[in-house]
């Protein structure tokens, strides 16, 4: 045996782990036992100048033991499970097992200093300073190097468990992990163990950092999605803090206790604090900002929501993206044909309210109700919407806001000086705004001016308050003008008298009405045979243009009304009055046979019947030629009587009285008052007035064609607005030119190709 | 059957019996009201001249007044009478 054999024996003797039998599990040698043996390495090694390889061939097969032995079996615990829980056990052995392993080769680097100490071996493991954070490095390098597919479903699973330990708030006696007694249950112990030994191996945050970070962010991010799922009415800004500090945070804390890498743990905890806050803000405002629409719509109970937010977009630069997603939630949930003008004005109305809160400044509310407008204007029926929801019975947001604004202006006439006295509140616009109108202008408006605004014109919103004003006041006689008035005021304020003098007048006309009838009535002059007549008497140079229908009404109420004319002229020297013979409102008694009917209905109706009295059949043909109304219209009235059983058509175009209803199906009641629901509006529509107004620009227009030929739709808007659409006349915008214009196309006046207008030759 | 009338309100606008449409010296409309008015009818009746011309009375009162001597009806200027028919 040469020197050199028995130095590798003694060697051998000395670092088992050079012995290729060498397994892990053995007892450890007794360090005092091989003392001896241990000193002549040294000594040998001196001789021979072998130190250096000496540590090479341990890390060497250090290594080698790692990559072949520990890491593998490490490894092979982490299998998918189906049970959740399974996780946590398996994840606890493997990290169990391969501590066991590191003790002991920690042991040997125990050693090997010892003998670098002893032999005065300077040289450095892996550039280490230290060889126990040089075997940490390669152990940590040799995981990472195998990494396992399942590793990080199998932490995840780890750490979910545990932290649903840590988070359920009552305690069922029974642990979710072991599914123990809670009191017999070991797994708080097996999981600080655990974190324990990872932190001895420097593991913690190279193994389990990323993954308990992902876990965290996702489990935070269920929690606030669980707990302010549809609820709008709590804020949970304070509440989320607090969970995240005492849960969270805490829970945290306790597992990087064991962190041996840093060497402030606070320090570390900490940086998570802010982390996670700064993620708690991030995810509960995208959260709120995806439920946006709906917090909208159920404004004002959705308030405490709102002020979560407006605390919250200044810590998260999501305004940007709020102001995105809410133009979309507008363009998807609100603005297409299937959702109903008045549902359109209730949730912008409700979005302005909401976003005044989110944004005192105004801006975002400009952004986001721009489309809005947009599309209000592209729908016909929107000022009527307004209009009468402004004046319609009961609670609704828009008469609020008439009162409210009516407040506004008060405060608007007393002047404010900007610069004054509020200097101190005073906050800059953000940088975003657009610089031309000021942020006073901003302030100060109010809904329904900013829904004025939206058709850019007073007088067309005026001109359908009078429409459905004069509407109300023709068909519903029972009208209850004294809060007509009361709104008019309102009204007033916001619009100013000139504009609204002409309701003034139909309402004033509606009150002399009833005291002419009275004076009437009283009149000994003045008879009523079998016909008590009333009469709305109105100015027409004040209202709204009526629709003008034919009607010869029955001769007995012709002659009933010559009568209430007569006295008319009597009473009121020098006038006389011209009869609207299809307008009106008639109340009817009907008894037949069986049946006893009371109703209202409108002249044509009614004089149908008094026909009907004089004689049980008709032709439809006859009695048009007799009341003077087109037969297409007559039949349509009569379908009235039809649909109450009281005619039938017994032959094509012959309609005769039914008296009694023996066969038939008994589903029409004695006694019914059934309005006439074919109340149509007696006013011609705002539409009808629209085009008298448009066929204004129809000489222009001609005159255009004449001189240029052939023009595109946008080059003739465009001239019409510079020669035009000047002075007080009312601009129509792109989309009502197109209409008119296709009207001309249709009725042959124009000719439309490529995108073209032309004249007819 | 038997159609009994409870009640008929009949629809009427009511206009001045005269043989033009508008006041010749305002030019607005009898039915309407006068410049100074805002309410038509009882609030601004019209006169008759014995010349049988008719004006806002508001109207033909103010010209009269702008007229100290020799008071015409500025339609057909005769010497202007009020016709209290
Ligand atoms: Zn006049
Ligand atoms: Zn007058
Ligand atoms: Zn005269």
């Amino acid at each position: 045996m040469n020197d050199y054999q028995i130095a590798w024996n003694l060697m051998k003797k000395v670092f088992p782990i050079l012995d290729d039998s060498f397994t892990f599990g053995q007892a450890t040698d007794d360090g005092s036992l091989l003392k001896n043996e241990f000193y002549q390495c040294v000594e040998s090694s001196k001789t021979l100048n072998s130190g250096r390889i000496v540590q090479d061939l341990l890390v060497s097969k250090i290594e080698q033991r790692l990559r072949n032995e520990m890491v593998p079996e490490f490894w092979s615990y982490f299998k998918r499970s189906e049970n959740d829980n399974k996780g946590f056990k398996q994840f606890y052995n493997a990290v169990k097992s391969l501590y066991d392993c590191f003790k002991q080769l920690d042991h040997v680097i125990t050693k090997l200093d010892m003998f670098k100490q002893a032999t005065q071996l300077g040289d450095l493991i892996y550039n280490e300073n230290n060889t126990h954070d040089a075997l940490k490095l390669i152990l940590k390098a040799t995981l990472l190097s195998q990494l396992n597919l399942e590793y990080q479903v199998v932490v995840m699973n780890f750490y979910e468990t545990a932290l649903k330990m840590e988070d359920t708030e009552e305690d069922d006696g029974q642990c979710i992990i072991c599914l123990q007694e809670s009191k017999h249950c070991n797994c708080l112990h097996l999981f600080q163990e655990t974190n324990r030994k990872l932190g001895d191996m420097s593991l913690l945050e190279p193994l389990v950092g990323q993954t308990l970070t992902n876990l965290i962010y996702t489990y935070i991010h269920a929690h606030i999605q669980k707990i302010c799922k549809d609820s709008f009415d709590s804020s949970f800004i304070v509440i989320l803090e607090k969970w995240l500090q005492t849960v969270v945070i805490n829970w945290l804390r306790k597992i990087y206790c064991y962190d041996t890498s840093s060497s402030n743990n606070e320090v570390v905890v900490g940086m998570f604090d802010k982390k996670l806050t700064n993620y708690l803000y991030n995810c509960y405002t995208k959260i709120r900002i995806d439920q946006l629409f709906n917090i909208i719509i159920e404004y004002p109970e959705s308030l405490p929501a709102l002020e979560d937010l407006r605390l919250c977009l200044p810590r998260t630069e999501l305004k940007p993206l709020l102001t995105k997603k809410l133009q979309k939630a507008m363009e998807t949930r609100l603005l297409h044909p299937g959702v109903s003008t008045p549902d359109v004005l209730t949730a912008y109305v409700a979005a302005i309210r909401s976003l005044r809160i989110l944004d005192p400044t105004g801006l975002l509310l400009e952004t986001v109700t721009q489309p809005v407008h947009q599309y209000l204007r592209s729908r016909e029926d929107t000022v009527r919407c307004v209009v009468s929801s402004l004046t319609e019975e009961g609670p609704n947001d828009l008469a609020e806001e008439l009162i409210r604004g009516e407040i506004v202006q008060v405060d608007e006439n007393t002047p404010v000086d900007e610069d004054g006295e509020n200097w101190e509140t005073w906050v800059p616009d953000p940088i975003d705004t657009s610089p031309s109108k000021s942020s006073a202008y901003r302030r100060t408006s109010d809904i329904i001016s900013m829904l004025v605004n939206v058709y850019g014109s007073k007088e067309l919103f005026v001109n359908e308050y009078r429409t459905l004003l004069a509407d109300r006041l023709l068909t519903q006689y029972s009208c209850d003008t004294e809060k007509e008035i009361r709104y008019l005021e309102l009204l007033k304020l916001r619009f100013g008298d000139s504009q609204l003098h002409y309701c003034e007048v139909m309402l004033k006309d509606i009150a002399d009405s009833k005291r002419i009838n009275q004076h009437i009535k009283q009149d000994p002059e003045y008879s009523e045979s079998d016909i008590p007549m009333s009469a709305m008497i109105v100015s027409a140079q004040f209202w709204p243009p009526f629709k003008e229908e034919k009607l010869e009404l029955h001769a007995r109420l012709v002659t009933q009304m010559e009568g209430y004319t007569s006295a008319f002229e009597t009473l009121k020297g020098s006038r006389t009055l011209c009869w609207k013979n299809h307008l009106g409102v008639v109340d009817l008694e009907i008894e037949l046979a069986d049946r006893t009917l009371n109703l209202s209905v409108s002249p044509v109706q009614a004089t149908i019947m008094m026909h009907f009295q004089d004689k049980n059949v008709w032709e439809l043909q006859e009695l048009s030629k007799l009341m003077q109304c087109p037969p297409t219209v007559l039949r349509r009235k009569i379908g009235f009587w039809q649909s109450h059983g009281i005619l039938v058509e017994t032959k094509p175009d012959v309609f005769c009285i039914q008296e009694d209803l023996e066969n038939k199906d008994n589903n029409i009641q004695e006694d019914i008052f059934v309005e006439d629901y074919e109340s149509e509006s007696a006013m011609a529509s705002a539409q009808d007035q629209r085009e008298e107004e448009l066929q204004t620009f129809w000489s222009y227009i001609v005159g255009m064609l004449m001189n240029l030929d052939t023009l595109p739709l946008e080059r003739i808007h465009q001239m019409l607005k510079m020669f035009a659409f000047q002075g007080p006349t009312i601009e129509c915008n792109l989309q009502e030119l197109k209409v008119f214009l296709d009207r001309k196309v249709r009725e042959h006046q124009l000719i439309y190709s490529n995108g073209y207008y032309k004249l007819p030759k | 059957m038997k159609v009994r009338i409870k009640n008929w309100t009949g629809v009427a606008t009511w206009k001045w019996v005269a043989n033009d449409d508008n006041c010749g010296i305002c030019r607005m409309p009898f039915d309407g009201c006068c410049p100074d008015c805002k309410l038509p009818g009882d609030d601004c009746p019209l006169v008759w001249g014995q010349c049988s011309h008719c004006f806002h009375m508001h109207c033909i009162v103010k010209w009269l007044q702008s007229q100290p001597v020799n008071q015409q009806c500025p339609m057909c200027r005769q010497g202007w009478k009020f016709n209290n028919k």
